[in-house]
């Protein structure tokens, strides 16, 4: 009883604690406020890690509000806790945590309405990973953009933040009206918003235009959260002004969430629609990773303003998960979950690291802050370890990770995967490490002759004693000495060690491979999960029958040796573009790519156009592959 | 690209979907011949098993419960989010609104609007209330009634000046509604956990249908969504209205 | 008449997002984002619709009352209402905020993000 009792404690205790901060935020102290929102992710993270461990042989299913379902129908909501979800909600805790912690005593202007948000988009991710219901999904889809886009918004001071935020919600929003509108279809047809029902109602059946039409809008709407090319565009806008910490949680937990709807509801709902074929949906799929995972290479290595370069990491990582995700394997899925969990630890301390800088030397410019790095030699080497982690640097968990999505590539014959991986990778590793090199060690021309591309608005990040205005007086002088004289608090330099420490302890855990893997194959099976939500017996293959992992493929010669092939090529890209003698490459590189950048243009009605074209793109596709 | 050029694209774009919707709406069973076998069990058996007359309040608040507590939070999220975004940044200040001459004042308020404003907003807050609490008998609930409820101080507003309105928003107190009200959600919820049965259950006395106390925990619900709606929007009318009448950029 | 019940929800979604494409001031943008989120609102009124039948409401019906109509199409879109006032809300703030900060309501306008 007591463990089925965690699971609506996971929900419980953040929103309890979000909504006593938001509503008694005057009679507490700064510091409680501090202490309570830090103390109530800590114990959500912890209710998780509990679901994870002991959802690990079969779904937990809890039903709310006690209706269990009768004669195959469901009447109430359900959670459906597995270890993948479990884990990824224990993720989001993590962030949330060393977000907060980071936090302290600053972002208080908000007098604890800020860590309110943060405490009830974990709640909201945590609903997302758990629930077994449809419009649960979209209604936890919902709740984690309203906080994100108000969390995005907070330096409400400056043009930037504020287009960033406007750019996020309404791409966003419509996004969530296309799941609803893909939700309404489903329902129409099968009667149901159970995710287990509508896959039983479904299984076997002929897709027709309204099932082609729900599975576009949905993936669509989930693939808008997700930043896949041509959903993206506001990615770059949003992550690039809002406040650092709440850059930890969108990097490393919201995006992800969106691609954890799209192959939740194709596992789920239609991975059992007769005719079509696999393949088809596969190269679908896997296109837009690649797509995804090119774009953003490209755009990282072209960004100066630090801020948006990570974001552009962050969204060819979303592609190369995408790919991963996409070979609607087992495997494929293991290798993904094993990347988001090891990229999202280094994601987020990259985002901690630059967060230091701004906090230290009032810019996240990259040629503003050439050779200004003395004195911050910790952050730096955050920065740099974080960027080697997200290359595959061998033992952190990333690498085995990307050894198992590999051999899924292989699998499936596609083992030309493996170098459009290995060069995004290398590309978007290679601008963080570039940056770093410009700014520790003052390489680069003092006059880059690469264009600054428009950060002339650096967004001021509110910490005691600096503005959170763009007001006339803020020169560069003044900032450069408040930043000088303070040290940082230990509170900024911690958490991101922490994280990538854990992302080490992870990867050195034996073991971890098979329990990912399992957890993979558990979510992968829809027969056994409709049976085990609905209750009606039907025979299930064995679990740990279904997939073969690799004896250690961390520690195969050939893992490592390439994952280090990696590691070194990106740090020859950052190499080469510093060094003068390759100055004619880049200038040919940037004319080259110059019609891309101008794409992004932050303009939300461009944005919104994209997203229409891409919705109709999505349904045709989706034609071809399932009819 | 060129606004032309966007609208060009767009135009295509927006073809094919409308194709694309068009396919799928033409997939729907025909307007008004079908509902689900789901809602047809619901509608049958949701006054009988829950003692309540309303069917949409039976499930928002117990066979779809945790949706509702989510939505709720969506409120509370839209408007800390809001007071959030809304807040007095360091380079401004609070002016109350004076008259820039100096031998006028702002006129008060006139006779009879005032007395159609304390006219509107009582009957505003009495329709409130009973939106609120019949919510299990008749369509309405703690949402709508909620905001039926904070449209009074806009109508006080209206017909009376920021000042008036300002004594009726005492912020401590209405954020302590919201607060109060959203973890209220969550402590019903946890009242089902004591009794050994699930998150959210109706485990309180049921009543007679047709009873204003009916339907358990229903009532009770509504009643604290009422409250967070109602204070939701109350805080959401003070920032605006702090935003347009009083906040200014600080003057050197 | 299913043509027009349904083609209704197709006509508001694409008018209001070519008004958010088109919108040359953000408060109507964010009217037109509302529009396009009440055809969602009408296409789970309308699957859940019955002909001849009456509200999910069981008090004062008459002798003969027919079937009543799908209730839980009505909860959701309440739900998603409560979801649209949200957003309208938080773009309304951001406006607000862009007026004072960049001095223009125009979206096309604003360069502070941008490659």
């Amino acid at each position: 009883m007591s463990a089925s009792a965690v699971i609506p404690a996971s929900i419980a205790v953040p929103l309890a604690g979000a909504a006593l901060l938001a509503g008694f935020n005057r009679l507490l102290p700064r510091w409680a406020r501090d202490l309570i929102a830090i103390a109530v992710a800590l114990a959500t993270t912890t209710l998780t890690l509990i679901l994870m461990a002991a959802s690990a042989g079969r779904p937990m299913i809890y039903w709310f509000s006690g209706w269990r379902p009768s004669a195959g129908m469901a009447v109430g909501i359900d959670y459906a806790v597995g270890p993948l979800g479990a884990s990824m909600a224990s993720l989001a805790g993590l962030l949330a945590s060393a977000a907060l912690v980071y936090c302290w005593r600053y972002f208080d202007s908000a007098r604890g309405r800020h860590h309110a948000l943060v405490l009830i988009f974990l709640a909201g991710s945590v609903d997302f990973c758990l629930t077994g219901d449809l419009f649960n999904l979209f209604v936890a889809f919902e709740l984690v953009a309203v906080t994100a886009f108000a969390l995005t918004g907070y330096n409400a001071g400056y043009p930037g933040p504020l287009q960033g935020a406007i750019n996020f919600a309404v791409t966003n929003s419509l996004g969530g009206m296309s799941v609803l509108m893909g939700v309404g279809f489903l329902y129409a047809r099968t009667g149901s918003l159970n995710l287990a029902q509508i896959g039983q109602a479904l299984t076997g059946r002929h897709p027709d235009g309204l099932i082609v039409v729900a599975f576009a809008l949905l993936t669509g709407g989930f693939l808008v959260k997700a930043a896949v090319v041509p959903f993206h565009f506001w990615l770059p806008d949003a992550y690039g002004s809002a406040p650092t910490p709440v850059c930890v949680l969108f990097a490393g937990v919201m995006s992800e969430l969106g691609l954890f709807a799209v192959i939740r509801v194709w596992d789920t709902v239609f991975s059992g629609l007769a005719g079509g074929s696999g393949l088809r949906i596969r190269a679908v799929l896997l296109g837009l990773g690649i797509l995804t995972a090119v774009v953003g290479a490209v755009m990282a290595l072209a960004q100066l303003q630090l801020k948006r370069m990570l974001a552009f990491v962050t969204m060819s990582h979303l592609g190369i998960y995408l790919i991963g995700i996409g070979l609607l394997t087992p495997l494929g899925l293991t290798g993904a979950s094993l990347l988001v969990i090891g990229d999202g630890l280094a994601k987020s301390a990259l985002f901690l690291g630059v967060g230091v800088l701004q906090h230290q030397r009032a810019s996240v410019s990259e040629t503003k802050l050439r050779g200004r790095g003395r004195g911050l030699a910790v952050t730096g080497i955050t920065i740099v370890l974080g960027a080697l982690v997200l290359a595959d640097l061998p033992p952190f968990v990333s690498s085995a990770g990307h050894a198992l999505l590999v051999d899924a590539a292989d699998q499936a014959g596609l083992p030309w995967m493996e170098i459009v991986i290995a060069l995004s990778v290398i590309a978007s590793s290679g601008a963080v490490l570039r940056a770093a090199a410009r700014i520790w060690l003052g390489w680069g021309d003092t006059e880059s002759s690469d264009a600054d591309t428009g950060a002339a608005d650096d967004p001021g990040e509110e910490a005691e004693g600096r503005s959170d205005t763009a007001g006339p007086e803020r020169t560069q002088d003044q900032g450069e000495r408040s930043g000088q004289q303070r040290r940082v608090p230990l509170t900024m330099v911690l958490p991101p060690l922490a994280l990538l420490a854990i992302g080490l302890g992870l990867g050195l855990t034996s073991g971890l491979e098979e329990h990912a893997a399992v957890a993979a194959a558990t979510f992968s099976d829809r027969a056994a999960y409709a049976a085990a939500v609905l209750g009606t017996h039907s025979g299930s293959i064995p679990i740990g029958a279904r997939i073969v992992v690799p004896a250690s493929p961390a520690a195969s010669a050939g893992g490592v040796l390439t994952d280090l092939g990696q590691v070194l090529a990106a740090l020859c890209v950052a190499g080469i573009a510093l060094v003068r003698r390759a100055l004619r490459l880049r200038r040919i590189l940037a004319v080259g790519t110059g019609w891309l950048r101008r794409l992004h243009s932050g303009l939300v009605g461009e944005q919104v156009t994209w997203l229409v074209a891409g919705l109709a793109l999505l349904a045709a596709l989706g034609e071809w592959a399932l009819h | 690209m060129s606004r032309r050029a966007r609208l060009a694209f767009f135009t295509v774009a927006a073809a094919a979907l409308a194709v694309t919707l068009g396919v799928g709406l033409g997939g729907l069973p025909s307007f008004g011949s079908q509902i689900s076998a789901y809602a047809r069990m619901l509608n049958g058996l949701a006054q009988s098993q829950r003692h309540v007359t309303d069917v949409v309040s039976a499930i928002s608040f117990d066979y779809r419960g945790i949706d509702t507590l989510f939505e709720e939070f969506i409120l509370l999220s839209a408007v800390a989010g809001i007071s959030v975004l809304l807040r007095p940044l360091s380079d401004e200040t609070r002016e109350l609104p004076a008259d820039k001459a100096p031998d006028r004042s702002i006129p008060p308020p006139s006779p009879a609007v005032w007395l159609l404003a304390v006219f509107l907003s009582s009957l505003l807050v009495l329709i409130g209330i009973e939106t609120v609490t019949h919510g299990q008998l008749t369509p309405g609930g703690g949402f709508q009634g909620g905001v039926i409820l904070a449209s009074a101080i806009y109508v006080v507003y209206l017909g009376t000046n920021y000042v008036t309105v300002e004594r009726f928003q005492p912020a401590p107190l209405l954020e302590a509604s919201d607060g109060v009200g959203a973890s209220g959600y969550v402590f019903i919820g946890l009242l089902g956990l004591l009794v050994g049965a699930s998150f959210l259950s109706n485990v309180v006395g049921l009543g007679v249908a047709g009873n204003l106390i009916s339907g358990g925990t229903i009532p009770l619900l509504n009643l604290v969504v009422g409250v967070e709606v109602a204070a939701g929007f109350a805080i959401l009318a003070s920032e605006f209205l702090d935003q347009t009448a009083v906040i200014r950029t600080r003057r050197r | 008449m299913s043509a027009l019940a349904y083609g209704v929800v197709a006509w508001l979604f694409l008018v209001g997002i070519y008004g958010v494409v088109s919108s040359r001031n953000l408060i109507h943008l964010v009217v037109c984002l509302s529009v396009a989120q009440s055809a969602t609102d009408i296409l789970l009124l309308e699957i859940g619709y019955r002909s001849g039948g009456h509200a999910p409401v069981f008090v004062s019906l008459p002798a003969h009352a027919g079937p009543a109509v799908d209730a839980v199409m009505q909860a959701l879109a309440l739900t998603d209402v409560v979801v649209g006032a949200a957003v309208t809300g938080l773009l309304l703030a951001l406006a607000v905020q862009v007026h004072k900060r960049a001095g223009t309501l125009d979206p096309d306008t604003l360069r502070a993000t941008k490659d």
